[in-house]
C-alpha cells in the first residue's frame, strides 16, 4: 500500500487481514450513499428505467475517462494526464469528420479507430515520456495544448451528424443500452487486468520506480503498456461521449480533463501513482454527477451554474480533506471492508429509495389526477407499525400488503445474512489474538440467529424484526 | 567560447558522410527552387546558404564531440555510430527541422525565399550554439537557452513580419508579457515549493468582477482595490492551509478552492441584480490609465504596467537571490528535512507563498479591469495553463528548489513574442495553441530532462 503524498504522519498500518481492505474508499462510498439518498428524495424520477438510463448515458463518458486517466496515473512519476480531455474531443471531432466524408461507417471500423487512435496517442506520449525523458505533465501539457488546438482546426464549432446507429444509444429509455455495455465491459476488462501479472509490476512501478527497476521489472514496457490500456479506455470514452452529444464538439471534450481529474481524487486514487482502484474512480466518477443532478434539482435560478461551481469545489476540498482523517481511522479499525461498508449503507440508500418512490413523495403521488394520498391523517398506530412507522407516511392499501408478506421473509433473510457478515467478519478478524472476543461473535451470532428464527416460527410482521436486528 | 576557438581536424569518413548530406540537400534545395521558377540569384544565394549551414553545423556536432572526449581506444565501435550514440537528440532535431522546411518548401507556394533561408539559418544556430555553448553554462542553461530563443524568435519576427519590431508593438507585446508575467509570479513561487497553484485563473476572473462590483456599489476605487487585493490574499492564506496537509493534491485542492471561489463570487454579484452575474459599472481613470495601451508612466508613453511588472521583477529576482529569506525558500524546495533542521517553518513558507500567489492573481484581475474596462468571470481563463507554461518554459522545475522569477520572466516573454510572432504570419488562434503545444515540449526537452534511472539507484 503506497501512501506516499497523503498521509503526511507516516502511519504504519498494519496489513489488514481483510486482504483487499482499501480504506481510501470510505470516503467516496459515504458520498455515494449521501447524495444518493439526496437526490431520491429530492428527485424521486432517477430511480426510473428512463431516469436510470439517462444517467448512465450522461455519466458513462465521464466514468471512462476517468477510468483512462487511471491506467497512467498508478504508473507513477506524477503522470496526471490533462490531454485526456482534449484526446476525447480530437476522436470525437476526427470520427464525425471521417463520417460525413464516408470513411468510417461500420460501427467495428469506428470502434476500432476510436481504440486505435487513443491508443496510438498514449504510445507515443510514453515513447515520449521514456526516452526524452521530460517530465509526463509537460508532456501532458504540451498534449493538451496541441490537441485543443487542432480540434479546433479540424471541426471549428459545434456541428456535424454522428452515426445513426450512435444516435439511437444517446436517447437513454432504458438501462440497458449499449453504453451501459460498454460500460460493464469496460469495468470488467479492468478487472481482468488486474488479476495479471502486469497490473502488479505496474503498481509496483507507480510505488516505487526505483524499486521496480531494480528488482527486474521491464519498466518501459510497463509504463508503454499502461498508457496504450489509458489510450483504449480513452478512446472507449470518447465513443460513448460522441453518443451523447449525437454530434461533433470540438471544445466541450476538453472540460473533461478537469472533471475526470477530480472523479479520480475523489475516488481515492493517489496521483502520486501506484494507488487507484476502479471501484473508487466509478464511485467518484458517479459522484460528480450526482452532485450536478442534485444541484440542478434545486432551483436556484440564474445563480444556479454558480453555485454548482461552489458546491463542486466545496465538496471536492472537503473530500480531499477527509482523506487526512483516514490514517486515524485505520489505526483504531484495523479491518475496514469496503464490501461490507458499501453493502450496509447500500440496504439504508434501499430503504430510502422505497421511501421515496413509495411513501414519500408528494409530487409523484399527486400528480396523477387521483386524490392525494401523500399527507395520511394522523391515526392511532398499531403497536407493531411502530417499528417501521416512522419512515412510512401513505396508507398501505391491500396489495402493498400483501406485497409486504411477500417480501417480509427475503428482507429478514437479507438483513440477517448482512449481520451474520458482520459477526463472522469480526470473528475472523479477531480469530489471531488470544482474546475470547471470537468466541462472543460467534455465539451472538448464534443467538441472532435463533432469535430470528423464533421470531419467523411466531409469525410476527417481519421487517420490525429486521429493523431491531440492524439497530443493534 | 573554447569549442570556436579550438576547432579539431574531423576524421575523413565524418567530413566525406556531413559533405555528402549537405551536397544532396543542397541539390535538393536547388532543384525546388528551380521548380518554383525562383531567379537564379536566389537560388545560388540559399544552396550556399544552405550548404554552408549544414557543413558548419556538422563540423560542430563532430568537432565538440572531439573535443570534449580523449581519443578513443582503437577498433571498438566505428566513429560513425559513436557519433550516432553521443549527439542522437541533436542529429535528430536537426534532421526534422531540415525535413519539416523541405516539406513546407515543396507545399507552400513561395515558401523557398531568402527570408525562410535565413530564418532556417537562424534556428539551426541557435540548436548548434546551446548545444555548444550550452554546456559552460550549467548553472543558469535555461536562461541562456531561453535568451538565444528569445532572440531568435525576435529577428525572425522583425524581418518576416512588418511592424514586427516597431514601438507600438513592442509596447503591446509587453503590455500583455506584464500581465502574464505579474500572474505568474505565485505559479514561480509556489513551484519553488514543489506546489501547484491552479486557482490563479479563478482568483484573476473573482477580483476582475469584485472589483467593478465594488466599484459599483459605491465604495471608493482606492479602497476596493485594497479590499480585493487583500481578500485575494487571505483566498491564497486558505489555499495553503488546506493544501498544506495535502500538498502532493496540491494541483486538486487549488482547483476546488478555484471553483468554490469563482462561483460564491459569482452568487454574490448577482445577489439584488437581474443580471445573473454580469456586472456593470465604470472604471475609473486612474486604473484605465494603468493598465491601457495608452497609458502614460509619468509621462513616458509607457504603461505603468510594465513599469509595475518591471519593479516586481527587480525586488523579487534581488529578494530571492540576497535575502536570507529568499534562499531559505530553496533550501525548502529541495529538502525539507534539513531546512527543518536549521529552523525553516515549512507551514509558513508554504502558506505565505500561496498567499502571494493570491495576492498577485488579484493584482492581475484588478489590472485587467483596468484594460477591458469591463468585467468578466472568464478572463482569467487563459491563464490556467500558460502561468504554467511560462514557469516550465522559463526553467523552473515543477518539482520545487530549482530556477527563480528571473527565469519566468524569460519564459513569459518567449511565449510573447512567439504568440506575436504566430498572430504575425497570420495565424489563427488554435493554429497558435497547437504549435504553442508542440513547441513547449522540445524548449524543455533542451534543458530540463531528468536522468536516466539507472543512475538514479
Amino acid at each position: 500500500m503506497s501512501d506516499v503524498a497523503t498521509t503526511e504522519p507516516r502511519v504504519q498500518a498494519e496489513p489488514s487481514q481483510g486482504g483487499r481492505a482499501n480504506p481510501f474508499l470510505l470516503v467516496p462510498i459515504t458520498l455515494f450513499f449521501l447524495l444518493l439518498g439526496l437526490a431520491v428524495l429530492r428527485s424521486p424520477s432517477l430511480m426510473t428505467s428512463f431516469g436510470i438510463g439517462s444517467a448512465v448515458i450522461v455519466a458513462t463518458p465521464l466514468i471512462l475517462a476517468t477510468y483512462a486517466l487511471m491506467a497512467s496515473v498508478i504508473s507513477g512519476r506524477g503522470t496526471v494526464d490533462l490531454s485526456i480531455g482534449p484526446l476525447i474531443g480530437f476522436v470525437n471531432v476526427t470520427l464525425i469528420q471521417l463520417y460525413g466524408a464516408g470513411v468510417l461507417q461500420n460501427p467495428i471500423s469506428i470502434f476500432l479507430y476510436a481504440i486505435v487512435i487513443g491508443g496510438l496517442y498514449q504510445f507515443i506520449f510514453a515513447l515520449i515520456v521514456i526516452y526524452v525523458r521530460v517530465q509526463p505533465i509537460i508532456v501532458s501539457l504540451s498534449g493538451y495544448l496541441a490537441l485543443s488546438g487542432i480540434n479546433l482546426v479540424i471541426l471549428p464549432r459545434p456541428g456535424g451528424v454522428a452515426p445513426q446507429f450512435m444516435a439511437d444509444w444517446g436517447l437513454g429509455t432504458s438501462i440497458f443500452s449499449p453504453v451501459f455495455v460498454i460500460l460493464v465491459l469496460a469495468t470488467i476488462a479492468w478487472l481482468l487486468f488486474t488479476r495479471t501479472a502486469f497490473y502488479t509490476h505496474l503498481r509496483l512501478m507507480g510505488s516505487d520506480e526505483r524499486a521496480a527497476y531494480t528488482s527486474g521489472v521491464p519498466i518501459y514496457v510497463v509504463r508503454i503498456g499502461a498508457h496504450v490500456i489509458s489510450g483504449g479506455f480513452a478512446g472507449l470514452a470518447a465513443i460513448a461521449f460522441t453518443a451523447l452529444i449525437s454530434s461533433g464538439d470540438p471544445s466541450q471534450g476538453t472540460t473533461y480533463t478537469l472533471i475526470a481529474v477530480t472523479a479520480l481524487v475523489l475516488g481515492g486514487a493517489s496521483l502520486a501513482g501506484g494507488r487507484a482502484s476502479v471501484f473508487g474512480s466509478f464511485l467518484g466518477a458517479v459522484n460528480l454527477y450526482l452532485i450536478t443532478f442534485v444541484l440542478a434539482t434545486f432551483n436556484f435560478g440564474a445563480v444556479q451554474s454558480f453555485v454548482t461551481n461552489l458546491a463542486y469545489g466545496s465538496i471536492l476540498v472537503a473530500s480531499l480533506l477527509l482523506t487526512l482523517i483516514i490514517p486515524f481511522i485505520q489505526r483504531h479499525i484495523h479491518n475496514f471492508s469496503p464490501v461490507l461498508y458499501f453493502v450496509v449503507l447500500g440496504v439504508v440508500a434501499l430503504g430510502v429509495i422505497l421511501h421515496a418512490t413509495n411513501d414519500y413523495d408528494p409530487r409523484a403521488r399527486s400528480q396523477p389526477v387521483e386524490e392525494v394520498v401523500a399527507v395520511a391523517p394522523l391515526e392511532p398506530i398499531a403497536p407493531e407499525r411502530l417499528y417501521v412507522g416512522p419512515l412510512e407516511v401513505a396508507q398501505p392499501t391491500a396489495t402493498d400488503a400483501v406485497l409486504r408478506a411477500e417480501a417480509a421473509p427475503l428482507i429478514l433473510s437479507a438483513l440477517l445474512l448482512i449481520v451474520i457478515a458482520v459477526f463472522v467478519r469480526l470473528a475472523v478478524s479477531q480469530s489471531d489474538r488470544k482474546t475470547i472476543a471470537p468466541a462472543v461473535a460467534v455465539v451472538l451470532a448464534a443467538l441472532v440467529l435463533f432469535g430470528a428464527y423464533l421470531m419467523r416460527g411466531d409469525g410476527s410482521p417481519a421487517p420490525a424484526a429486521g429493523q431491531t436486528e440492524e439497530t443493534r | 567560447m573554447s569549442a570556436t576557438s579550438t576547432l579539431p581536424k574531423l576524421g575523413l569518413p565524418a567530413t566525406i558522410i556531413g559533405l555528402i548530406a549537405g551536397i544532396i540537400l543542397t541539390a535538393i534545395g536547388v532543384v525546388f527552387g528551380f521548380l518554383q521558377g525562383l531567379s537564379v540569384q536566389f537560388i545560388i544565394l540559399s544552396a550556399i546558404a544552405t550548404l554552408a549551414a549544414f557543413v558548419w553545423a556538422w563540423r560542430f556536432v563532430i568537432g565538440q564531440f572531439v573535443s570534449d572526449t580523449p581519443p578513443p581506444a582503437e577498433g571498438e565501435i566505428s566513429e560513425a555510430r559513436r557519433v550516432w550514440l553521443k549527439f542522437r537528440p541533436a542529429i535528430y532535431g536537426l534532421i526534422v527541422i531540415l525535413g519539416l522546411f523541405l516539406i513546407l518548401s515543396l507545399t507552400i507556394e513561395g515558401f523557398f525565399n531568402v527570408w525562410n533561408v535565413v530564418s532556417l539559418l537562424i534556428i539551426l544556430t541557435i540548436i548548434v550554439l546551446t548545444r555548444t555553448l550550452g554546456r559552460h553554462f550549467q548553472e543558469n542553461r535555461s536562461a541562456f537557452i531561453g535568451v538565444m530563443v528569445l532572440s531568435g524568435l525576435f529577428s525572425i519576427g522583425s524581418m518576416n513580419i512588418d511592424g514586427f519590431a516597431s514601438a507600438n508593438n513592442i509596447k503591446s507585446m509587453l503590455l500583455f508579457a506584464s500581465f502574464l508575467g505579474i500572474a505568474s509570479v505565485g505559479q514561480t513561487l509556489v513551484a519553488l515549493l514543489g506546489g501547484l497553484d491552479l486557482s490563479i485563473p479563478f482568483i484573476i476572473g473573482a477580483a476582475n468582477v469584485g472589483l467593478l462590483y465594488l466599484i459599483g456599489l459605491g465604495v471608493p476605487p482606492w479602497l476596493a482595490a485594497i479590499i480585493v487585493l487583500v481578500i485575494g490574499a487571505i483566498l491564497g492564506v486558505i489555499n495553503g492551509l488546506l493544501s498544506y496537509r495535502l500538498q502532493g493534491q496540491a494541483l486538486i485542492v487549488t482547483l476546488g478552492t478555484g471553483f468554490a471561489i469563482s462561483g460564491g463570487v459569482q452568487i454574490v454579484t448577482s445577489i439584488g441584480t437581474a443580471y445573473g452575474g454580469n456586472v456593470f459599472g465604470t472604471v475609473p481613470a486612474w486604473l484605465s490609465n494603468l493598465a491601457a495601451m495608452n497609458g502614460s508612466t509619468f509621462g513616458l508613453p509607457v504603461p505603468p504596467v510594465i513599469a509595475i511588472w518591471l519593479l516586481i521583477a527587480i525586488i523579487l529576482i534581488a529578494g530571492m537571490r540576497l535575502t536570507s529569506y529568499g534562499r531559505y525558500l530553496y533550501a525548502l524546495g529541495v529538502n525539507r528535512t534539513s531546512a527543518d533542521r536549521v529552523m525553516v517553518s515549512e507551514l509558513g513558507y508554504w502558506v505565505s507563498m500561496y498567499a502571494v500567489s493570491g495576492f498577485f492573481a488579484a493584482l492581475t484581475g484588478g489590472l485587467l479591469l483596468g484594460w477591458s474596462g469591463g468585467g468578466f468571470i472568464g478572463v482569467g481563463d487563459q491563464y490556467l495553463f500558460l502561468t504554467l507554461a511560462a514557469v516550465v518554459v522559463g526553467g523552473t522545475s515543477l518539482l520545487g528548489g530549482q530556477g527563480g522569477y528571473g527565469f519566468t520572466v524569460i519564459g513569459v516573454l518567449v511565449l510573447q513574442v512567439l504568440s506575436s510572432f504566430l498572430i504575425g504570419i497570420g495565424l489563427d488562434f488554435e493554429w497558435q495553441q497547437f504549435i504553442f503545444g508542440l513547441l513547449i515540449l522540445p524548449m524543455v526537452a533542451l534543458y530540463a530532462r531528468s536522468p536516466h534511472i539507472r543512475t538514479q539507484i
